[in-house]
């Protein structure tokens, strides 16, 4: 019955309550189905599994069965099926249940494993299997031997004593997987939690003390592992795992191999990406060649080398497998060898007979096999060319090359590969040559530039350098030949070493035929041939604008009619430079057009072309001139600007010194600014607003050659300011600084006009009586006569009178005055404060000091003689420079003298305060001849020597008691010098 | 920068004990272990956060500590004061010769572990070097001492045997956070040891 209860186990393992009645019918039938099978075959099946043994992999999770099979007849073979169960923790939990069938040999002893998800460590399992014959008549293995006794599978039993275990320990597992992690404890009553890299995990509980995990499509982390751990919460300590998480192991990709020398097979493959395993768990790689059997584990993860067999074997079979804990992959490869050859790159690679357009080109490949014949291919690199050549070889190769450049370097390659079955190409190897010199093919490109001086040409040559194709070689020299054609005896020769590229000449007026050649080390070029002309030809052309681009300027020029042999465009590059660094274009007799492009070309320069046309004869001569802007910019400055005629109404503006030609732009005109405070413009301007917003007129000048501007219609007196800046189709000259400008007012010119007239008149005067002033002198200021020079003293020597002489000062005796009574008046004031002297004068030598009787009396007393006082000047007399000179003549009669006394007296008189001082007047004279105090000489001659006298006498009133006596008159003579009158 | 100080502070710490007239005074020796333990002292923590860094959760995690953790190979340095205050000179320069005994091997244990589980941490391994040839200084160092103040010698003993091969990763990382805390302790402990054989034999 046991046996029955177990069949029903089997087929039903996890019978439901709700079929229980059906079931036990169904179980009812079937059982007394099988009893009546039993009595039918009553002896158990001969070969049940016997000798069960269960061996246990912890670290794989793996149970390994083994079994035998006895009753097998000998070298009996049989197929059978044998069916294994599982069991969980309880015999009656099955949790597997599987057929294995094998055929099985006499004395077998047969192996069956089984990987569980669950770590062993986790639960108990329990085993058990029986067999049946594997009839394929009958499919149904209705005859099954007995089941096996279980077998316990207990690993819990050997883990110790340890509160807490989790399991399973360093699983490898392949990213994506899942994994079941348990832990087991062996204190129920602690509270354990588990972490994977420190977040709680929700387990299930299988048994009391075992919860497990499942973890679900696991990532990787790290290489070095995942740390799942547990820990009790009661001080247990931590328990844990590492999860070792692996990406999966890819196959290998673009698996291949080749041999360069059908010795070594050189296989290489891409492992893909890494699995991010520790070195030690990483996948290896194994190269497996079926037909030879050899086996190879390769060192390294991209390519293993195999040793070709020297047996010649051709047809090789490679697998390749990578492999590591969890997986196993494996890529094929079947190939011939000989159609893998990757030959080595070619070797000895030389070039012979090499010629100014041959070269021949050898090289040596690596044997491969006699009988191999490789194709080679041979590129030549030279000038920006590619050519291309393929050569079948066996040993050495070889390649003419020709039509090549002379004195040019190329670069040749090469590279072989199998010509039977194409594999790969070698790896290229190079090598350069260059061609032999060559004469220069062309004749070097000639232009001149003719100037006179002093009667001389002075020709300065030049030429362009041969291009590296017409040169054919490094040009050593250039000759020129000079020849007269004037006198054609004479002719001259230079030699100019390279790289010159132009020379100066000095020639006379003649005609002149330059030849000019160019020499390599081979040989000579044509020669490039110019006519300098006697005769310069520089015929006025009329110079005409261009418009230039930024791609350069777009000449024509009108064709000749004439033979013309060319045509030669000529610039300089930089035409404000010192050296205008002349550049020429030749262009052949048909053309009319060019474009003139160089990378000098600024915006805002002028530049000027002179086309050339080139007679039959060599000659050039001038066609156009064109001038042009490759861009034009504004002007850039102002002129500088004179002003002049300013007037009360207008000023004129002239700026000449202003050049046009080395403008940034063609100039079309000026504008003239004026701002006034009127504002107000008239006719010919305009109203202009400036950047700064000021008003201003503006008058426009059309012309760039009129370079002065009347500005009209001024008002006097008034603050004007201006500019003036010239415009082009670009644009106007900066508004810079206005220049300020006052007109002055309307009269000032009429009044310079009369007053300038009247100071040259009065200069004229002046120059006239500077240059009269003698005249003058003796017209307006005569000499005062010299006593001793005069006329009259030749006149009195001419009488021979010997008593007359002329009186010195010495001989005079003063005369005394004594002021008796004094009473105030203005003159003595006056006294007092010009000198501190007292009122009593002494006015010369008194008594005492009279050395004797004299012919003459002279006194003075500043007090009386308000005239001299304020003169200070004996000579200013009034009286004197009245009395004309010719009077003199009238004195010498003693009457005529006496008058004329009597007349200063009484002026004399006239002038005196009346009844001011009373004075007392002693003459000396007087006191001298007394008893003839007031007796008149009949005959004094001493008056008459004194040519110069002076009034000073004041008589009082009272004394001049004769008013008539000549006497007093006469005492009033004085002869005393100028400077005297002060002491 | 560490490293080779520390070398030259280990090289006359290590030939000391061979050279056969040793000086008699017990303060020289004393005191340059007590240097060279100061100076380990420095480094213990050092190594243990590195140890920690390169280990994963929960090792890592800030603030990580499993004082439950014990190895049965490797005597604890924690002692009451009581019982430690109570030792002779000869117990206590014993148990400190016993422990960095047992240190070293673990050291080179657990350097060899890590070389397995860390290959590509350089400095770990640096560091767990430098501190096992520390230990073996230190060593030679207490056995001068032990020579100086006439005591016996104890022997080497094998303290790791075969159990700890079998190990599995995990285990093998607490090991190490075992053997590193240890370290640190087991310094720590010697420098009080030397501190109060210094003061009783000053120089």
């Amino acid at each position: 019955m046991r046996f029955e209860w177990e069949v029903l186990q089997n087929e039903n393992p996890e019978p439901m309550a709700l079929f229980s009645v059906f079931q036990t019918t169904f179980l009812l039938a079937l059982l007394s189905l099988r009893t009546y099978q039993s009595e039918v075959l009553s002896e158990p099946l001969p070969w049940a599994p016997e000798s069960l043994k269960v061996f246990i992999n912890s670290t794989h999770q793996c149970l390994h069965l083994q079994w035998s099979v006895h009753n097998l007849a000998h070298h009996q073979e049989l197929k059978m099926v044998f069916q294994i169960e599982i069991s969980r923790i309880k015999t009656s939990n099955v949790i597997w249940v599987e057929n294995y069938s094998t055929t099985v040999k006499w004395n077998q002893v047969l192996h069956w494993s089984w990987e569980s998800k669950l770590p062993l460590e986790c639960a108990k399992h329990f085993i058990r299997m029986r067999s049946a014959e594997d009839d394929a008549k009958t499919p149904e293995q209705s005859f099954w031997s007995n089941w096996s006794s279980w077998e316990e599978v207990d690993v819990q039993n050997s883990l110790g004593h340890d509160p807490l275990f989790v399991f399973p320990k360093d699983k490898l597992v392949e990213e994506g997987s899942n994994v079941t992690i348990c832990y087991v404890s062996r204190s129920p009553q602690s509270n354990i939690s588990c972490y994977l890299e420190g977040v709680q995990m929700q387990g299930e509980q299988l048994e009391p003390n075992v919860t497990v995990f499942n973890l679900n499509h696991v990532a990787f982390i790290r290489e070095t592992g995942t740390n799942i751990y547990c820990k009790g919460d009661q001080g247990d300590s931590i328990k844990g795992i590492v999860l070792f998480v692996s990406k999966v192991l890819e196959e290998p990709k673009e698996f291949s191999c080749e041999t360069q020398d059908l010795t070594t097979l050189n296989c290489t493959w891409d492992p893909g990406s890494d699995t991010g395993l520790l070195k030690q768990l990483s996948q290896s790689y194994t190269l497996f060649e079926s037909f030879s059997g050899k086996k190879t584990l390769c060192k390294h993860k991209s390519w293993c080398s195999w040793e070709v067999a020297p047996e010649s074997q051709e047809m090789y079979n490679f697998t390749l497998t990578a492999e590591n804990y969890l997986r196993k992959r494996s890529v094929h490869l079947l190939f011939n060898l000989t159609h893998r050859v990757h030959p080595m790159a070619p070797f000895s690679v030389l070039f012979t007979d090499v010629s100014t357009t041959n070269a021949t080109m050898t090289w040596k490949v690596h044997s491969t096999g006699n009988y191999y014949t490789l194709l080679c291919q041979v590129k030549l690199y030279g000038e920006g060319e590619v050519t291309q050549h393929n050569v079948s070889v066996e040993v050495d190769g070889e390649q003419l090359f020709s039509g090549l450049e002379p004195d040019t370097e190329y670069r040749a390659q090469v590279r072989c590969a199998n010509a039977n079955h194409f594999w790969k190409w070698s790896e290229w190897t190079h090598q350069n040559f260059t061609t032999a010199e060559a004469a220069p093919s062309e004749a070097p490109d000639v232009w001149r530039n003719v100037k006179s001086v002093q009667g001389h040409s002075v020709v300065t040559l030049f030429w362009k350098p041969l291009s590296k194709l017409q040169a054919n070689g490094k040009i050593l020299f250039y000759n020129i030949v000079i020849e007269n054609l004037d006198r054609s005896s004479s002719s001259k020769f230079l030699s100019i070493p390279a790289p010159a590229n132009g020379t100066e000449l000095n020639l006379d007026q003649c005609s002149y035929q330059i030849h000019v050649t160019a020499h390599n080390s081979v040989g000579t070029s044509p020669a490039s041939v110019i006519i300098v002309s006697g005769d310069p030809g520089n015929k006025e052309v009329e110079e005409e604008r261009v418009k230039g681009t930024e791609d350069g300027f777009s000449l024509s020029w009108k064709p000749q009619p004439g033979n013309v042999t060319g045509y030669i465009v000529e610039w300089c590059d930089r035409p404000r430079g010192p050296l205008c660094d002349l550049q020429w274009k030749s262009v052949g007799p048909t053309t009319t057009s060019t474009v003139v492009s160089s990378d000098a070309f600024r915006p805002g320069v002028q530049y000027n072309f002179r086309i050339y046309g080139i007679s039959t004869e060599r000659v050039p001569y001038l066609l156009e001139k064109k001038t042009g802007y490759s861009q034009e910019l504004a002007p850039s400055d102002n002129p500088q600007v004179v002003m002049s005629n300013l007037t009360s109404r207008s000023f004129t503006l002239s700026w000449k010194d202003y050049s046009i030609e080395s403008q940034p732009s063609f100039i079309q005109g000026y504008h003239v600014y004026l701002k006034s405070k009127a504002g107000q413009c008239h006719s010919g301007s305009e109203k202009a607003v400036l950047s700064d917003d000021a008003v201003c007129c503006k008058y426009k000048i059309d012309n760039p050659k009129q370079k002065t501007f009347v500005v009209e219609n001024l008002q006097p007196e008034s603050f004007y300011e201006f500019l003036v800046t010239p415009y082009s189709s670009v644009g106007e000259g900066p508004h810079g600084a206005f220049t300020k400008v006052t007109t002055p007012d309307e009269y000032s010119p009429i009044l310079i006009r009369v007053i300038l007239p009247m100071v040259f008149c009065i200069l004229l005067i002046m120059i006239i009586c500077y240059l009269k002033s003698q005249w003058m002198k003796e017209k307006c200021y005569p000499d005062i006569p010299d006593p001793y020079k005069s006329s009259v003293l030749s006149l009195i020597k001419s009488k021979e009178n010997p008593r007359l002489t002329i009186m010195n000062i010495k001989d005079c005796v003063p005369d005394s005055i004594e002021v008796l009574n004094k009473q105030e008046g203005t003159r003595k004031s006056l006294t007092e404060t010009e000198s501190s002297k007292p009122t009593y004068l002494y006015l010369l030598p008194t008594e005492e000091s009279y050395s004797g009787p004299g012919p003459c009396i002279c006194f003075e007393n500043f007090t009386y003689n308000q005239a001299a006082s304020d003169s200070a000047s004996c000579g200013h007399v009034p009286v004197a420079p009245k009395a004309p000179p010719s009077q003199l003549a009238l004195l010498t009669s003693p009457e005529n003298l006496l008058k004329a006394l009597e007349e200063n007296y009484m002026n004399s008189l006239g002038e005196i305060p009346a009844g001011e001082t009373s004075l007392n007047y002693v003459s000396q004279l007087a006191s001298a001849m007394t008893g003839d105090k007031f007796s008149l000489p009949t005959n004094p001659p001493e008056p008459a020597l004194c040519s110069e006298y002076k009034m000073q006498m004041a008589i009082p009133l009272g004394l001049a008691s004769p008013p008539s006596s000549g006497s007093s008159s006469l005492s009033s003579f004085t002869l005393l010098d100028e400077g005297e009158h002060y002491h | 920068m560490s490293y080779p100080l520390a070398q030259l502070c280990l090289l006359p710490l290590l030939l000391s004990p061979l050279s056969p007239g040793a000086p008699i005074s017990p303060a020289e020796p004393i005191s340059q272990a007590y240097s060279l333990a100061l100076y380990m002292q420095k480094n213990t923590s050092t190594l243990l956060q590195t140890y920690l860094q390169y280990q994963g959760s929960p090792f890592s995690d800030p603030g990580f500590s499993a004082p439950e953790l014990q190895l049965s190979s490797l005597p604890p340095a924690v002692v009451s004061f009581k019982t430690w205050h109570a030792l002779d000179d000869g117990e206590r320069l014993s148990h400190a010769q016993g422990a960095f005994l047992a240190l070293t091997q673990h050291l080179q244990l657990v350097g060899d572990d890590q070389r397995d589980l860390n290959p590509g941490s350089p400095m770990l391994l640096a560091q767990l070097g430098a501190a096992r040839l520390r230990a073996q200084g230190l060593l030679g160092n207490m056995a001068a001492i032990m020579t100086a103040l006439g005591l016996p010698i104890p022997p080497e003993e094998d303290t790791l045997g075969v159990v700890p091969f079998g190990a599995s990763a995990f285990e093998r990382k607490c090991r190490g956070y075992v053997v590193t805390r240890e370290y640190g302790h087991w310094t720590d402990r010697a420098v009080r040891d030397l501190a109060l054989l210094k003061a009783k034999y000053p120089g």
